[in-house]
C-alpha cells in the first residue's frame, strides 16, 4: 500500500499563495503527472509531498499514513530534482550509495544495490567520475540512479528532464516509461510539458494558479477539457475559444450559426448567459456553407499545415492537409465540427456541455 | 608582425610584475639576510648585501635566552583557539542567516556587519574594563575574546555569502536521501562550504597571529605575552634596537604563516562546487 492521499491542502509563503486547497488520490503503481504553467505551485506541491515544506492547512498521507509531520527521511520517498542536486565532492558511485548509507545497508548489499541500478541506467563506465565530469544526460541518469537505487514506495520527480535537449529528452521519456514499467512503483512526476504529461501518465492533475484544475486520463484531459483553461492549456496549437451567446431555450449562436446545446457532460445552463465555445485546430473544417474567413498566417510543418484563419477580427487557427494549399488572403469558408464543439461558462470558464446538432 | 608585438607585451608585463614582486620582496629578503649576520657586520659602511660569514647566533640567542619560545605558545595558543572558535560560531551562523527565513534575519545580518564597522581602538578601553571585571584580566582568554569580537562579524559575512552560493537542492537531496537536517548539514554543506571556510579561517589566524594593539593593552606580562608585543618590549627599548635579534625572531613569526598559506593553498583555489547544479 503505496499510494498518495492529498486532502486539503493549501501553502502560502506569506502573502503568496502557492497551493490551494489541493485534493489528490494517487493509486499505488500509478504515474500521476503534474501539469502546469511556471510558476503555478507543481514544485511546492511535490516538496510537500516530500517533507521539505509544511502545508499551512491539509493533510498529506502516503501510504495510509498521515506524514505531515514526518521529516522526508522517513517518508520512504525518492525525489530527483530539476536541478540534479548530485553532489559534488563525491563520484557518481558515492552519490548514489548516499541514500543506502544514510539507511545503514550493510556494505556487501550496498555495492551489489549500486551495481545493479548502474547497469539498469548504463552507468557502469561513469562511476568513479565526480559530477563535474559529466555531461547534463549523465548528470541526469546519475540522479534517476540515486533514486531508484533505493527502492522507495513513491518517486517525486521535478522537471527531470527540462534541462536536456530535444532530442535527449525524448529518449529519456521512452526510458522513464520503461523504468516505471519494471519497478512499478508510484510516481509523481512534475512537468510543464504537456508532450511529457500525455505520452508518460496514467494521469495528469492539471494545476493553475496553485488549484488542481482537472484530474484525468490524458485521453480525457483531451478529448473533455474540465476548463477553459485546461482547453486552451492542452494541445499544440491550443484550442480555439470564442464568445458566444446562450438563450434560455438551449440554442447557441456562434459567428451568426446556431446549434444545439447540450449538457451531456457537463452541469448544463440556466437562462441566458454569454459562454466560450471551444474547438481544436483539427475540427476545423472547410465546408461551402461554412464562415467566410480569410488565410491570414500559413505554416507548413511537413504532413499537415497550421493555418490562421480570421472570421472580422477573431482568428482562428486550424490544423489542414497540406493538399489544400491554401496561400496567405486566400479566401475560405470554414466551420467547427459540430462534435467536438466544447462550452464553457462565460463567467468561471467552467465545463457547462457540447453540442448537439446545427440549426 | 602580431606574434612581436604580443611579445614585446609579455615581455613589458613581466618585467613589470617582477618589479613589483623585488619591490615587495627585498625587505624581507634583507631581514633574512642581516638575521644571518655577525653583529659586526651590521653596520659596515658600505653596507654588505649578503653575510661575509653566516652565523646562526641569533636564533640560538633568542630560542635558549629569552621568553621567545614561550611568546610562541602564547601566539599559537591565541591564534588556534580563536580560529576554531570564529570559524564554529561563523559556520552554523552563517548556515542560519542562509537556510532559515525568520523575521529580523536580515536586521541582525545587517546588524552584525554594522559592528564590524566600528573602528576597533574605541573598544579597547571597555573591553579591558569588561576583562577585569570579570576575572579575565591579563590572560590569554581576554584576547581570544578580544579577537574573536573583530574576527567573528566578518568571518559570518564571508561564509555567508559563499553559502549563500551552495544550491538549497542540495541538502534537500541529503535529507530526502535519509539524512537528518545536521547530518546533510555535515556531509554536504560543508565540504561544500570547505574553501569557503580555509579562507575565514586563515583571516582569522592572521589576524590574531599579528594583533599588536589589544595585545598591548589587555596583558602585561611576559608568561601571556604573544610574539608581537613580547618581541617589541623584550628587544625595542627607547635606549637600544638589537636588530639581529628583532630580525631573526620576525623570520621566525613569519614562518608558521607562511608554512600555513602554503599547506592550504590548494584548498584555497580548488574548484567549488562546479557542475553541481545545472540550468
Ligand atoms: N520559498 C518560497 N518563498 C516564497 N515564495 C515561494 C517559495 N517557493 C515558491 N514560492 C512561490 O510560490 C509559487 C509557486 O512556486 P513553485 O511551486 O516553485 O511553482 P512551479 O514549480 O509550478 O513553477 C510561485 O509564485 C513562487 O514564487
Ligand atoms: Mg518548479
Amino acid at each position: 500500500m503505496s499510494g498518495i492521499s492529498v486532502q486539503g491542502v493549501s501553502k502560502s509563503f506569506g502573502d503568496v499563495q502557492a497551493v490551494q486547497a489541493m485534493d489528490l488520490e494517487v493509486a499505488e503503481g500509478e504515474f500521476v503527472s503534474i501539469l502546469g504553467p511556471s510558476g503555478c505551485g507543481k514544485t511546492t506541491l511535490l516538496r510537500m509531498l516530500a517533507g521539505l515544506e509544511f502545508p499551512t492547512e491539509g493533510q498529506i498521507s502516503i501510504g495510509g499514513q498521515v506524514v505531515n509531520d514526518k521529516s522526508p527521511a522517513d517518508r520512504d520517498i525518492a525525489m530527483v530534482f530539476q536541478s540534479y542536486a548530485l553532489y559534488p565532492h563525491m563520484t557518481v558511485a558515492g552519490n548514489i550509495e548516499y541514500p543506502l548509507k544514510k539507511r545503514k545497508v550493510p556494505k556487501a548489499e550496498r555495492e551489489e544495490r549500486i551495481r545493479q541500478a548502474a547497469a539498469m541506467l548504463k552507468l557502469e563506465d561513469l562511476l568513479g567520475r565526480k559530477p563535474r565530469e559529466l555531461s547534463g544526460g549523465q548528470q541526469q541518469r546519475v540522479a534517476l540512479g540515486r533514486a531508484v537505487v533505493r527502492d522507495p514506495a513513491v518517486f517525486l520527480m521535478d522537471e527531470p528532464l527540462s534541462n536536456l535537449d530535444a532530442k535527449l529528452r525524448s529518449h529519456m521519456r521512452a526510458e522513464l516509461i520503461q523504468l516505471h514499467r519494471r519497478i512499478g512503483r508510484t510516481m509523481i512526476y512534475v512537468t510543464h510539458d504537456q508532450l511529457e504529461a500525455m505520452t508518460m501518465s496514467d494521469r495528469i492533475a492539471i494545476m493553475h494558479e496553485g488549484a488542481l484544475q482537472q484530474l484525468a486520463t490524458p485521453k480525457e484531459v483531451y478529448a473533455r477539457p474540465a476548463n477553459a483553461f485546461v482547453a486552451g492549456f492542452i494541445g499544440m496549437p491550443p484550442m480555439n475559444l470564442v464568445d458566444a451567446k446562450l438563450d434560455g431555450d438551449g440554442n447557441l449562436s456562434v459567428f451568426g450559426r446556431q446549434y444545439r446545446f447540450v449538457a451531456s457532460d457537463g452541469p448544463g445552463h440556466s437562462g441566458e448567459q454569454t459562454v466560450k465555445v471551444g474547438f481544436r485546430p483539427e475540427d476545423v473544417v472547410l465546408r461551402d456553407d461554412g464562415e467566410a474567413a480569410r488565410v491570414a498566417i500559413v505554416e507548413p510543418t511537413g504532413h499537415e499545415v497550421i493555418v490562421v484563419f480570421e472570421i472580422d477580427s477573431a482568428r482562428i487557427v486550424g490544423r489542414v492537409s497540406p493538399e489544400l494549399d491554401l496561400k496567405a488572403d486566400d479566401q475560405v469558408r470554414l466551420a467547427p465540427r459540430v462534435e467536438r464543439i466544447h462550452v464553457f461558462s462565460g463567467t468561471d470558464g467552467d465545463r457547462l456541455g457540447g453540442v448537439h446538432s446545427e440549426g | 608582425m602580431a606574434g612581436q608585438r604580443s611579445f614585446a607585451r609579455k615581455l613589458m608585463f613581466n618585467a613589470f610584475a617582477w618589479t613589483i614582486v623585488l619591490v615587495i620582496v627585498f625587505p624581507l629578503i634583507w631581514m633574512i639576510l642581516t638575521s644571518l649576520k655577525p653583529q659586526s657586520e651590521l653596520f659596515m659602511i658600505p653596507p654588505g648585501f649578503f653575510p661575509e660569514q653566516v652565523t646562526f647566533e641569533h636564533y640560538w640567542r633568542l630560542l635558549t635566552e629569552t621568553p621567545f619560545l614561550t611568546y610562541l605558545r602564547n601566539s599559537t595558543v591565541l591564534a588556534t583557539a580563536t580560529t576554531l572558535i570564529v570559524i564554529i560560531i561563523a559556520t552554523l551562523g552563517a548556515h542560519s542567516l542562509t537556510r532559515f527565513a525568520y523575521p529580523g534575519r536580515e536586521f541582525l545580518a545587517r546588524a552584525v556587519l554594522f559592528t564590524y564597522l566600528l573602528p576597533s581602538v574605541v573598544l579597547i578601553l571597555p573591553l579591558y574594563f569588561l576583562m577585569i571585571n570579570v576575572g579575565l584580566g591579563n590572560t590569554l582568554a581576554s584576547l581570544v575574546i578580544a579577537y574573536t569580537t573583530f574576527a567573528l562579524p566578518y568571518a559570518l559575512w564571508l561564509l555567508r555569502s559563499f553559502m549563500a552560493g551552495i544550491p538549497d537542492d542540495l541538502e534537500a537531496a541529503a535529507m530526502v536521501d535519509g539524512a537528518s537536517r545536521m547530518r546533510a548539514f555535515v556531509d554536504v554543506i560543508l565540504p561544500q562550504a570547505l574553501p569557503g571556510i580555509i579562507s575565514t579561517a586563515l583571516f582569522t589566524a592572521i589576524l590574531a597571529w599579528n594583533e599588536y594593539l589589544y595585545a598591548l593593552v589587555l596583558v602585561n606580562s611576559d608568561d601571556v605575552r604573544p610574539l608581537t608585543t613580547g618581541v617589541m618590549s623584550m628587544l625595542v627599548t627607547s635606549f637600544n634596537i638589537e636588530w639581529s635579534l628583532l630580525m631573526a625572531a620576525s623570520v621566525m613569526m613569519s614562518v608558521p604563516l607562511i608554512f600555513v598559506f602554503v599547506f592550504l593553498q590548494r584548498y584555497l583555489t580548488r574548484g567549488f562546487g562546479a557542475g553541481a547544479v545545472k540550468g
